[in-house]
């Protein structure tokens, strides 16, 4: 008994691709947030009076206690490099000719996740970097109205 | 039925909300590209809905004729004998009225997804209801009067536009 054989004009492969899209809203404290950082200019923490903890990005509720946050204050644009690491792949897994510089910068007692603009060698943990904004008239209300981090001088 | 419901809790956005910058968002796209290797029943299946026909494929042993075709038989796991093509018109064994599109759209004329055994595929059995019947839609027909039991018949792309893919047949319709 054989096998029945594959038909010489079969196609070897059905190809397609899943429309996936999605629209991200940031939420209440979100929307907050992202509003001063694109109409301001202003990265925005929240304080907890109860906790003592000043949260970066601002939030609605206390993690710790549940107690509503409506002490919001302007964190400024310099804070401290809590880490930093240089990526050498894209997001598909694909080699980057020029390694792109990630680090947290820490405010308050929380922080930023995002790209920074320096010269590796020069970095050192604790140092102070300061967001670079886009102009405000190219600011659309998303974490990449911050350019990039940079070493203050 | 959440047509019938007139308020929702909760602040709903629409897209003019958007559009008029009342809720900032971010738009994103998946990237979700994929190739399926349609194997050797389904490719020999795929390759003759090019050519206008609809492939099964029998087994001697237990003489049954399934629709697509497979390269083994389910019920008695022998390789199977021979591709046969099997007619293009055949009965309606279930079907739905849905008013909603993939993407979860209201539509007013109803899509109508059915499962039609095909006219010299093995006939259904208590055990073989996956055997002779293909799931495709009906067209040219009246929402209202779609039975069990319908006789229909595909209507095919014309030939140069056939790509070798089930849309082949564009839906089928009562005889």
């Amino acid at each position: 008994m054989t096998l029945l054989e594959r038909d010489p004009q079969a196609p070897a492969a059905w190809r397609g691709n899943l429309p996936v899209t999605s629209r991200y809203t940031y939420g209440i404290a979100g929307e907050k947030f992202f509003r001063a950082l694109k109409d301001e200019g202003k990265i925005m923490g929240a304080e907890c009076p109860t906790c003592g903890i000043t949260y970066v990005p601002a939030r609605a509720f206390c993690e710790r206690c549940l107690s509503e946050l409506t002490e919001w204050t302007d964190v400024g644009l310099v804070g401290e490099l809590h880490t930093f690491t240089l990526v050498f792949v894209d997001y598909d897994g694909r080699p980057l000719y020029e390694p792109e510089l990630v680090g947290f910068v820490s405010f308050g007692d929380g922080g930023i996740v995002h790209k920074l603009e320096a010269d590796p060698d020069t970095l050192e943990i604790g140092m102070k970097m300061e967001a670079v904004l886009k102009p405000k008239t190219k600011r659309t209300g998303s974490i990449l109205d911050i350019q990039h981090f940079k070493p203050v001088k | 039925m959440t047509s019938r419901i007139k308020n929702f809790p909760g602040t709903s956005l629409s897209e003019k909300d958007f559009a008029d910058g009342k809720a900032l968002f971010v738009h994103d796209e998946l990237k979700a590209d994929y190739a399926w290797d349609t194997g050797v029943g389904i490719g020999a299946y795929l390759a003759s809905l090019k050519r206008g026909q609809i492939l099964g494929a029998r087994c001697d042993h237990c003489r049954k004729i399934v629709v697509p075709p497979r390269t083994v038989c389910e019920w008695c796991f022998k390789p199977m004998s021979e591709y046969v093509p099997v007619q293009d018109t055949g009965t309606v064994n279930t079907f739905s009225l849905c008013y909603v599109t993939w993407d979860v759209q209201r539509i007013t004329e109803p899509e109508i997804p059915a499962v039609i055994m095909l006219d010299g595929a093995s006939e259904l059995s208590e055990s073989s209801v996956i055997m002779g019947g293909i799931m495709h839609k009906l067209g040219e027909v009246d929402p209202k009067k779609v039975h069990i039991g319908m006789r229909v018949q595909a209507v095919w792309k014309p030939e140069s536009e056939r790509e070798g893919a089930i849309t082949d047949i564009l839906y089928f319709k009562p005889i």
